[in-house]
């Protein structure tokens, strides 16, 4: 059975790619059989983050126009062979995605066998935005602790009750989860930052992971290493944790709490 | 000379969602009255009612019409100015009156037909309760309200609007930020209210709005609004009533 994951958020910047990428990852170094799609048409990403961007040949757009095939434009990962990517079109706008050839893509991965297809939403809630979220089971709404990216996935959310195949025909509703990321409990506990009980009161769904703010994310971005394969970050750390809970285990929050300054830490820094 | 390029989207995209739509329940027939109580009807909210589809519900005659006989209702109607667009979901006689004069069948007063099948004593004790106040005086707002309030069970998202025509409204769930609550009658929310809450859409001066966790940008009874930019701190987060006194609106904690 192929699950769709939407990895969304509304606002831009808050980490959507990221996450796509590590729980991607993630969920191959489980043995699943993924496939990783940018919907980004024009701005695309995903092949940076997952250090495939010199092996691009046939993209996403190409595929819907059916100018190749899916298993031309898939890009087999180097690290795991049963994680795939399917780039972004750089070169096209958003309005070369349509529902039609969408679904053909989707429906012709489910046939291939894969465990999880995710679709990484690029930000607004325009064409390329709704049609990576239109064929959910899942949605990950990826949201950073301040007023107006949790306003946007409130907005995301509603349109994910609304908008979305399983809302139009009346299925069980799509299952939503919050991915908080940069999160700062330095920062939270200064008041600067809101907390994640503040965010899950406001939005009311139930929290798959805590991502803690970290040098890790962007040193893994630059050097196309997905951070979930660093181990020495708490943000790999933290990644794995919730890959784990989107596969059913339970594992405990972890780095929530302001790391108390040690007498060590205080002469030596962190 | 130029020729059309290749279009990847089909000429119409087809669509379901919930549109909110007048129904007509008839009672008896009788063409004259029945105009005289539209005209009003449309001098209270001509912005409301002019033109605005309708929905004929004939299950409440104690026999169906045929279709001439509908067909003069529906006269009437128009000329009152509404758009009657099809006949409420009713019987197998009903389903061919529609086929006969031409009109779609809206489902959705399935469930309202069936239950007063089921009990049709029930239905008859509603219906009389309805039909007590006397004619004469024009009915006030409040009496077009339905019996039960519409129910929102799940969060009313930032962006989203919600609104109960011609009743009260009760939310279980938060209203979030950017989201719109409306009725015509009340507004209750039994969570958090972040969002704006409008209450008698209509003018009714009567509607309130109740609320568990005060925390909205805007309420407004019967046209009379408040922004609130900051919110009183004896208010926030607090459980709280909004009202209409006169031409002021007042706002106040609830319960001890």
């Amino acid at each position: 059975m192929t699950e769709f994951i939407v990895i969304t958020s509304g606002k831009g910047g808050v980490g959507k790619t990221t996450s796509s990428a590590s729980i991607a990852v993630g969920l191959a170094k489980h043995g699943k059989k993924v496939a990783v799609i940018d919907f980004d048409v024009g701005l695309r990403n995903l092949d940076l983050i997952m250090g495939c961007e010199r092996r691009v040949v046939y993209d996403f757009v190409n595929v819907i126009h059916q100018e190749c095939t899916l298993k031309q434009a898939l890009i087999k990962d180097k690290r795991y062979e049963n994680l795939h990517v399917l780039a972004a079109s750089q070169t096209r706008d958003k309005d070369a995605l349509t529902k039609e050839g969408v679904e053909r893509v989707l429906n012709e991965l489910k046939d291939e066998g894969f465990d999880y297809v995710l679709c990484d939403s690029p930000a607004g809630i325009e064409k390329g935005a709704f049609l990576a979220m239109y064929f959910a089971d899942r949605a990950i709404v990826v949201v950073n602790p301040e007023v107006s990216s949790v306003r946007d996935s409130d907005r995301i959310l509603g349109l994910l009750s609304s908008k979305t195949r399983r809302a139009e025909t009346g299925a069980t509703p799509v299952m939503q989860h919050l991915l908080l990321t940069r999160y700062n409990p330095a920062r939270v506990v200064a008041g600067d930052m809101m907390s994640i009980d503040d965010v899950k009161e406001i939005l009311g769904i139930e929290v798959l992971g805590v991502i803690p703010e970290s040098e890790g994310v962007l040193a893994a971005s630059n050097s196309g290493v997905p951070v979930i394969l660093d181990e020495a970050s708490n943000a790999g750390l933290a990644y794995d944790d919730a890959v784990a809970r989107l596969l059913g285990q339970t594992r405990a929050m972890r780095f929530l709490d302001a790391p108390k300054k040690g007498i060590l830490s205080r002469l030596f820094g962190s | 000379m130029s020729r059309a390029l290749p279009s990847f989207e089909p000429v119409g995209e087809l669509k379901f969602g919930q549109v909110g739509i007048a129904n007509l329940r008839l009672k008896s027939l009788d063409d004259d009255l029945l105009a005289q109580e539209l005209r009003q009807k449309l001098e209270t909210a001509p912005q409301l009612f002019q033109r605005a589809p309708v929905v004929l519900d004939l299950s409440h005659l104690p026999q169906l019409p045929d279709a001439e006989r509908v067909r003069a209702v529906l006269a009437t109607v128009r000329a009152s100015g509404m758009l009657p667009v099809g006949l409420a979901y009713g019987t197998s006689e009903n389903e061919a009156l529609a086929r006969a004069l031409d009109l779609p069948l809206f489902a959705k007063f399935r469930a309202a037909y069936e239950s007063t099948a089921a009990a049709p004593e029930a239905a008859a004790v509603v219906a009389n309760v309805a039909a007590a106040p006397p004619r004469a005086t024009p009915p006030p707002p409040s009496a077009a309200r339905g019996a039960a309030g519409m129910l929102q069970a799940l969060p009313v998202r930032s962006g989203q609007q919600v609104y109960a025509r011609g009743s009260d409204l009760v939310i279980t769930a938060v209203v979030g930020h950017g989201a719109e609550v409306i009725a015509d009658g009340s507004v209750h929310v039994y969570a958090a209210l972040r969002g704006k809450a409008i209450a008698g859409a209509q003018g009714d001066t009567s509607a309130r709005i109740f609320c568990q966790d005060f925390q909205a940008e805007l309420v407004s009874v019967a046209g009379h609004y408040r922004v609130l930019e900051d919110i009183p701190a004896d208010l926030r987060g607090k459980p709280v009533q909004v009202w209409l006194e006169g031409e002021k609106l007042l706002l106040a904690r609830l319960g001890p």
